[in-house]
């Protein structure tokens, strides 16, 4: 394995120093020869730091600086050795792995070693070299041709995304009409209605109401987000129940498990097996006594259960105020006040002024006709009067009036909302096209759109590991249990030195804010993939805690041949 | 989702929090040690105290072989009770003092001893006791007046020198032997004149000494644990002082300062005293008496004129109060649960001769396999055969050295150690051999727990042995550990140990026993939680009434558990091959004994600059100990080490015996590769630094272990006159080479204090820089920016390195040496260099060579030379070998004979030479003028490069350099 052997048998004096040239790349060649000539040529550090003696090139010590005297011994540390490796391909080593008794297969000439330690490999390696490139090749190629349909698809999708976002376009214009007309009719009748609605909602059962609407719908807004919590805390908590290592022999880790246990009414999961049986019968009749009692609280009366909470309260706060405001006026009856029916018109809004007034006229003169009230050409009077007979009559028309202009708010509304789904989808639309061609997204060429969600699988055992392109990664057990989101698709390879849209660039997927684990990140994939036939996960670890490396393989990632690679080697 | 994360931060918290301590007992919870504890306040309390135990002067017997004697010993507290004492001079001066009860209930636990001595020492035949009316004396020999005394009554021991008491057993009367008793029925309560019922007690007539309460003798609980103690009350209390010694160290493992402070006495520095008491300890305190993984109840007491010691061969739960009455003296107060009297006593009276003495105790430190002084990568966990090949693959386009890859116990499937998980290493021996095509080791974890399932063989092989630990009513003990239900091998049964042999075979065996064929004789192993460690077991250990073979309950033989199992781990890998090749076995638990079986690490530090500081004077500590092949986890098990904490952790960790860098599996991973610049660069500096001192490092090993001197030294054992150095702890020197390192261990620092002892001049390693000596000492401030180690030479040293970076050390085989000679104020310089092949026991049979390197001046010539060593020291070349003759040109020597020296750099030379030759021949050299060594002055020294002086390390060579 080592040929320390051959070494020991093949051992030179130290000064038979190699080829002057040994390890020199051939572009440096004509650099390798003495200043002067004669008895003591001389030789110039590539630095120009020093001259030396043109025998103490590669003689195995380090003169120079730079390390260039030792291109062939490896003396000088951290410079390179070139091996010319005939046959196969030129390559440099590390000056660390000259002479140190290891055949390289870099350098499959042997030129690393003394003479003698390394038999010539080149053939070989350069066979089973030229064996892999053609092979990849032919990979490559039959990616490379699946990879070109997704181009195609790409452009498929352009055109129909195109289509729809015109469609969606003539659509929208539609809408927007409809939206202007029914916006021009609220104005008409909300212009009747507002300020007497205004003046209503100064009451103050009004402003208490509005009180006690914003507080409720503040109490929901805190109870979801707790229930949300809750969920994740139990989320997290069943996590730890299930997972945690007993071994670890935390009793903080072990309280807070059976506090959740009792709390939530779980069995007693198995941890030190101790009087397990035992305790876990204790635990269960604790479980069920803390629900009965929980359920006594909740019977309590006029009170809402959590069931009742969740199915009504959103109606209850979608309740129309205003509508409320005026039945409850119906309801309680006319006010009785006298000053409001002498300034009735006062009362009534200015925009409703003209239209009362007319009628008002004429009922007054339809009234007088019928002889219900004495002649008399005073509108004020009139009006005292048409008060004292007739004010159920113009309460009436009000309430006509303002409940007309809910109508319309409501069918506006309504027109709003599909403007702005149809707007929304548009934009969606919008934006996939964007991303299609986008070196971000899908690729300059669109290649990586065909993927968009889809789902590949990777059985390991214990679990089973999914990706979705561009959607979400997961975690599945595979004896039940719940599902752990790994992540999100955020970005490629985008770290500084690699440019966007190369090869490099899609070597790597990264998708992160998976579910947090419990004393640690958040759950984050890496997907490093390469050029294959087909959409397929390889592998996946879990590197570090909660942080995991997929690996795969896709055709999107296979370039024609002739493209990448531009370096073809010359075999 | 702000609310959850704080949530989850406070859930994290209690990691933060460290250490519980309510995990372990202090003495206060313990009836033992309150007993102790409360014996001493009693007798300082008492001005006429005087211990009940004397020696029956009439009883005395003198051995035929002259050098010990039996008596027997009476206690005036028990008279009916017998003693006996059994005193022995070794060979080397050692004093030998036993004390047991005779003839009583029970037998005392009298077995430490044989597990720890490596062998039975030799007595001195020409020792003369003399009996008088109050004591026998003997003098001990050696060059001063030393004197072993036993005073009758009280019964006293002391160590005499020049007349100064050196080592005092008994001088304060703190001895006590609790003898075997029955347990007393509970006294019937009689009913008193008020009705209550009231015990009517006699007045005991012992309560001056005892105590009036027979405080935990019986049954004892604590936490949810109780201790069925069927032996009753057995409890060792012994004062040992040193009256004339300032300074006591030893007694690891504890993370504390090297000159241990106070625990007991006014103002002390601790309040607890220290623990042996073998603990996995969690997230154990920087700063702290408390119990770790290892105990070695060995003690040194220091002055300017002497270093003496104690070694008190118990393997009990065992607490040391440790005062000093004054700054000249110290006083040491020991409290064992269980065990007999058993303590040697050390005479000195030189650093050198304590290591000697205990060396030939205990045994000194196996010479390690030259690959395992490398550089060792190890995580909790490299997760799969692919990760490993990838972690080698980044080392290597890195060009960063590393010798061994390490795995921890995520391999295992179900912890089921020997059993690959093969979902994740389906391919364990392809992969060994990927790694050691680069000559590379691999380290795999093999911990003491079995997991219960009869369908894991080595449970199974261990049932039907019946080779498994028991609990007090004699059936198979059961615990818990990482493989859940678990059972633990008792390796006291000799039973245990050609079976587990057996395990580590790397072909089947024909008895058809299980072997590990899926391994290579290239997978050494680590052997980790052999405190024992078990997660629910009182103080995450066993019980302490389980039996072990013989009978012998777990309390007595608790701290020796752990090294037995790697003690057997050693012989198994040892067993592998034919011929044997030098196991390496890492253990973290440990006993005095324990260096003879390979390498210990301090355990699970924390990634804190405190730990990395305390770090250092652990393991100088286990130096001291006779445990040199040490080291502490580099980056601290738990947590994230910004990038500067890791870099200095590297640099300091370069200069531990043992180097390995380990993480646990929460933490970020942390490989030398992953780092940005200019932390790469600096610690792949740091670890070729290692790399380019190994030949200084394998020196010093070569040399522990022959002499016992510790591998790293601390100052007083170096410069044992320089008094004001007594407590540095914070500085050491690498073997008897000369060198002295600093490291930095404090944030954002850009300069450290050193102190340079001594009046040769000191040299700076990369600068070669002059700071001139100073006949008591000196402190200079030098640079220390995160690239910059303070490291030193001293004056009168030649330093042997191998400067050519490579991938593992086994490919710096046949790479050139570099000499550094810095030259002291007369122009001369020494040094040494050992090499074997670094893996085979051939070394023992006189295959290796090692040199003496010299610079002399003679006249106007200073003479460079080098011979060897071996032929002149046969005895002592080789540890427990004493070799009749050596070859120089032995078949190893003939395998390195190409190896030259390709550069000698001679510092302070006084001038510029005229010449420099090597016989007739004409050496290339280069000279830089600058301050000579003689010069008294600070500055850049005079530099002398020689070019390709030497073809041949292994043959004779002379240089003159002629000014």
């Amino acid at each position: 394995m080592i040929p320390w052997i051959f070494l020991a048998l093949a051992v030179s004096p130290v000064f038979s120093a190699v080829d002057k040239t040994h390890g020199v790349p051939p572009d440096l060649l004509p650099k390798y020869t003495p200043l002067t000539s004669g008895a003591s040529p001389t030789w110039k550090c590539l630095d120009g730091s020093k001259e030396i003696k043109w025998s103490a090139v590669n003689d195995d010590y380090c003169d120079c600086a730079d390390g260039s005297d030792e291109p062939g011994t490896g003396a000088c540390p951290d410079t390179r050795f070139y091996c010319k490796n005939e046959g196969h391909i030129g390559a440099f080593i590390p000056s660390s792995r000259v002479n140190d008794g290891l055949c390289e297969t870099s350098c499959c000439d042997g030129s690393d070693e003394k003479p003698g330690v390394c038999p010539n490999k080149c053939k070989e390696i350069g066979d089973a070299y030229k064996a892999k490139m053609v092979a990849e090749q032919k990979l490559r190629k039959t990616g490379s041709k699946i990879r070109s349909s997704y181009i195609t698809f790409a452009h498929k999708e352009k055109t129909r995304l195109e289509a729809e976002i015109a469609a969606a376009a003539l659509d929208i214009a539609i809408k927007q009409e409809e939206v202007d007309h029914l916006k021009d009719l609220v104005e008409r009748t909300e212009s009747l209605s507002t300020a007497a609605l205004e003046q209503k909602k100064q009451s103050p059962l009004y402003q208490t109401l509005l009180k006690h609407h914003h507080a409720l719908e503040s109490l929901q807004r805190e109870y979801k987000k707790h229930l949300e919590r809750e969920k994740t805390l139990g989320d997290i908590l069943d996590t730890l129940r299930t997972g945690y290592n007993p071994n670890y022999q935390d009793m903080a880790v072990l309280n807070a498990v059976r506090g959740w246990e009792y709390i939530a009414g779980l069995p007693h999961i198995n941890d030190v097996g101790k009087d397990q049986e035992e305790e876990e019968d204790n635990l269960e009749e604790l479980g069920s006594d803390d629900v009965e009692g929980g359920e006594a609280v909740e019977n309590e009366e006029g009170l809402w259960t959590a069931e009742e909470l969740d199915r009504d309260l959103p109606g209850l706060l979608a309740s129309n105020y205003e509508s409320l405001l005026l039945e409850h006026e119906k309801h309680v009856g006319a006010p009785t006040t006298e000053s409001l029916l002498f300034d009735l018109s006062a009362y009534i809004p200015d925009a409703l002024l003209p239209q009362y007034e007319s009628f008002r006229d004429n009922l007054v003169s339809w009234l007088r006709t019928l002889g219900v009230i004495k002649g008399s050409s005073d509108g004020d009077a009139a009006g005292r009067v048409l008060s004292r007979t007739c004010k159920h009559v113009v309460l009436m028309f009000i309430f006509a009036v303002v409940l007309d202009a809910s109508r319309s708010r409501q069918a506006l509304d309504e027109a709003e909302r599909n403007l702005a789904t149809a707007t929304k989808e548009k934009s969606k639309s919008e934006e996939s096209l964007s991303r299609l061609f986008n070196p971000e997204w899908f690729g300059r060429e669109g290649e990586f759109k065909k993927l968009d969600n889809t789902c590949l699988e990777k059985n390991m055992g214990d679990y089973t590991y999914e990706v979705c392109l561009f959607g979400e990664a997961k975690q599945k057990p595979n004896n039940g249990g719940s599902h752990f989101s790994l992540g999100r698709f955020a970005h490629w390879n985008n770290v500084d030195g690699i440019d966007v849209g190369s090869p490099e660039y899609y070597s790597k997927m990264f998708y992160t804010r998976g579910t947090r684990c419990w004393n640690g990140p958040d759950r984050t994939v890496v997907l490093v993939w390469t050029c294959g036939t087909e959409n397929a996960l390889i592998s996946v670890q879990e590197l570090e805690k909660c942080e995991y490396q997929f690996t795969g393989t896709s055709p999107a990632l296979c370039l024609p041949p002739d493209v990448e690679g531009g370096k073809r080697d010359e075999l | 989702m702000r609310a959850v994360s704080s949530l989850l931060l406070l859930v994290a918290l209690p990691a933060v929090l460290a250490v519980k301590t309510e995990d372990f007992k202090t003495c206060s919870q313990q009836a033992f040690c309150r007993r102790g504890r409360a014996l001493s306040e009693r007798a300082e309390k008492d001005p006429l105290w005087k211990s009940p135990y004397s020696v029956v002067a009439s009883s005395v017997v003198i051995d035929s072989d002259h050098a010990s004697f039996a008596a027997a010993v009476k206690s005036s507290l028990y008279p009916e009770i017998k003693f006996g004492l059994d005193v022995k001079v070794h060979e080397d001066g050692v004093v030998r003092v036993k004390m047991d009860e005779v003839d009583g209930l029970r037998k005392r636990y009298d077995e430490a001893a044989s597990w720890a001595l490596v062998k039975e020492p030799k007595i001195n035949p020409n020792i003369k006791w003399t009996v008088g009316k109050q004591d026998i004396r003997a003098s001990v020999g050696g060059a001063d007046d030393v004197e072993i005394v036993v005073a009758f009554e009280p019964l006293k021991v002391t160590l005499f020198r020049n007349g100064k008491e050196q080592v005092v057993l008994n001088g304060l009367g703190l001895l006590h032997m609790e003898h075997f008793r029955t347990k007393d029925a509970p006294k019937e309560p009689e009913v008193g004149e008020d009705g209550t019922q009231v015990v009517l007690e006699t007045p005991n007539p012992r309560a001056w000494f005892e105590g009036d309460e027979e405080d935990g003798y019986w049954e004892e609980t604590w936490r949810s644990w109780t201790d069925s103690k069927p032996k009753g009350p057995e409890s060792l209390s012994l004062d040992i002082s040193f009256p004339n010694h300032g300074h006591v160290y030893g007694i690891p493992q504890h993370a504390t300062r090297l000159s241990l402070p106070t625990t007991a006495g006014e103002n002390s520095y601790y309040d607890e005293p220290y623990r042996l008491w073998n603990s996995d300890v969690f997230e154990y305190l920087a700063d702290s008496t408390m119990s770790l993984y290892g105990s070695i109840p060995v003690l040194y007491a220091h002055n300017a004129e002497s270093t003496v010691g104690i070694f008190n061969a118990i393997s009990s739960d065992t607490y040391i109060d440790v005062a000093h009455p004054d700054t000249k003296s110290s006083f040491t107060h020991w409290v064992s649960e269980s065990g007999i009297l058993d303590v040697f006593i050390l005479p000195g009276p030189t650093p050198a001769d304590i290591f000697k003495q205990f060396g030939n105790l205990v045994g000194n430190p196996a010479l390690p396999a030259h690959w395992s002084l490398g550089y060792h990568q190890c995580r909790w966990n490299y997760v799969s055969s692919e990760d490993v090949r990838s972690v080698q693959k980044r080392f290597d386009e890195e060009d960063i050295p590393v010798d061994v890859f390490w795995l921890d116990i995520e391999y295992a499937e179900d912890h089921k150690y020997f059993i690959w998980d093969k979902k994740t290493f389906p391919d364990p021996v392809e992969m060994t051999n990927d790694v050691s095509a680069n000559a590379r080791k691999m380290v795999v974890i093999v911990d003491p727990h079995l997991k219960r399932v009869t369908s894991y063989p080595v449970y199974k092989e261990a049932v039907e042995l019946d080779v498994l630990s028991k609990t007090k009513d004699n059936n198979e003990y059961e615990g818990w550990c990482w493989s859940g239900s678990s059972a633990w091998v008792d390796f006291f049964n000799p039973k245990s140990w050609d079976w587990w042999k057996g395990l580590f075979k790397t072909t089947q065996s024909k008895n058809g026993k299980y072997a590990w064929t899926d391994s290579t004789s290239d997978v050494h192993i680590w052997n980790d939680m052999n405190e024992p460690s078990i997660f629910n077991g009182p103080e995450i250990s066993m019980p302490r009434d389980n039996i072990h073979y013989g009978g012998w309950e777990h309390r007595d033989v608790h701290n020796i558990n752990g090294m037995l199992f790697s003690n057997q781990t050693w012989q198994a890998l040892k067993a592998r091959t034919d011929p044997p090749q030098r196991p390496f076995v890492l253990t973290r638990s440990f006993y005095a004994g324990s260096q003879r079986f390979g390498a210990m690490w301090t355990g699970d530090n924390l990634g804190t600059w405190e730990h990395m500081a305390v770090g250092i004077k652990m393991v100088l500590a286990n130096n001291l100990a006779g445990f040199s092949f040490s080291g502490s986890d580099v980056g601290g098990f738990f947590g994230n080490p910004d990038p500067e904490m890791l870099a200095r952790w590297y640099q300091a960790g370069i200069f531990s015996p043992f180097f390995r860098a380990h993480a646990h599996i929460d933490t970020k991973r942390r490989e030398p590769y992953l780092l940005d610049e200019p932390y790469k660069s600096i610690v792949k500096d740091a670890i070729r630094l290692r790399y380019n001192m190994l030949p200084v490092w394998y020196t010093a090993f070569r040399e522990a272990s022959t002499t016992g001197l510790p591998v790293i030294r601390p100052h007083f054992v170096v410069f044992p006159q320089d008094e004001s150095a007594f407590a540095i702890d914070d500085q050491f020197f690498i073997g008897s080479s000369g060198l002295l390192v600093k490291p930095v261990t404090e944030k954002g620092a850009t300069k450290a204090s050193v102190y340079l002892p001594g009046n040769q001049p000191w040299y700076d390693y990369f600068t070669h820089r002059i700071h001139a000596g100073a006949s008591k000492g000196r402190t200079v401030d030098v640079v220390a920016e995160l690239h910059q180690i303070p490291l030193f030479i001293r004056g009168g040293s030649i330093i042997a390195t191998k400067e050519r970076p490579r991938r593992s050390s086994p490919l710096m085989k046949f790479d050139p040496y570099t000499l550094r000679v810095a030259l002291d104020q007369d122009q001369s310089a020494q040094g040494e260099l050992y090499v074997d092949d670094g893996v085979t026991f051939s070394h023992e049979k006189g295959q290796f060579v090692w040199r003496s390197l010299k610079a002399q001046k003679q006249g106007e010539t200073i003479k460079l030379s080098s011979h060897d060593l071996a032929s002149t020291n046969l005895a002592v070349a080789v540890d427990g070998a004493a070799l009749t003759k050596y070859n120089p040109s032995n078949n190893f020597a003939k395998t390195i004979e190409s190896v030259r020296i390709e550069e000698i750099v001679i510092l302070g030379l006084a001038s510029k030479p005229s010449r420099v030759i090597a016989g007739k021949e004409q050496l290339e050299w280069d000279f830089y003028p600058g301050v000579a060594a003689s010069a008294k002055e600070d500055g850049a020294p005079s530099q002398l490069f020689i070019k390709n002086p030497v073809s041949s390390i292994s043959q004779d060579w002379e240089i003159s350099i002629d000014l």
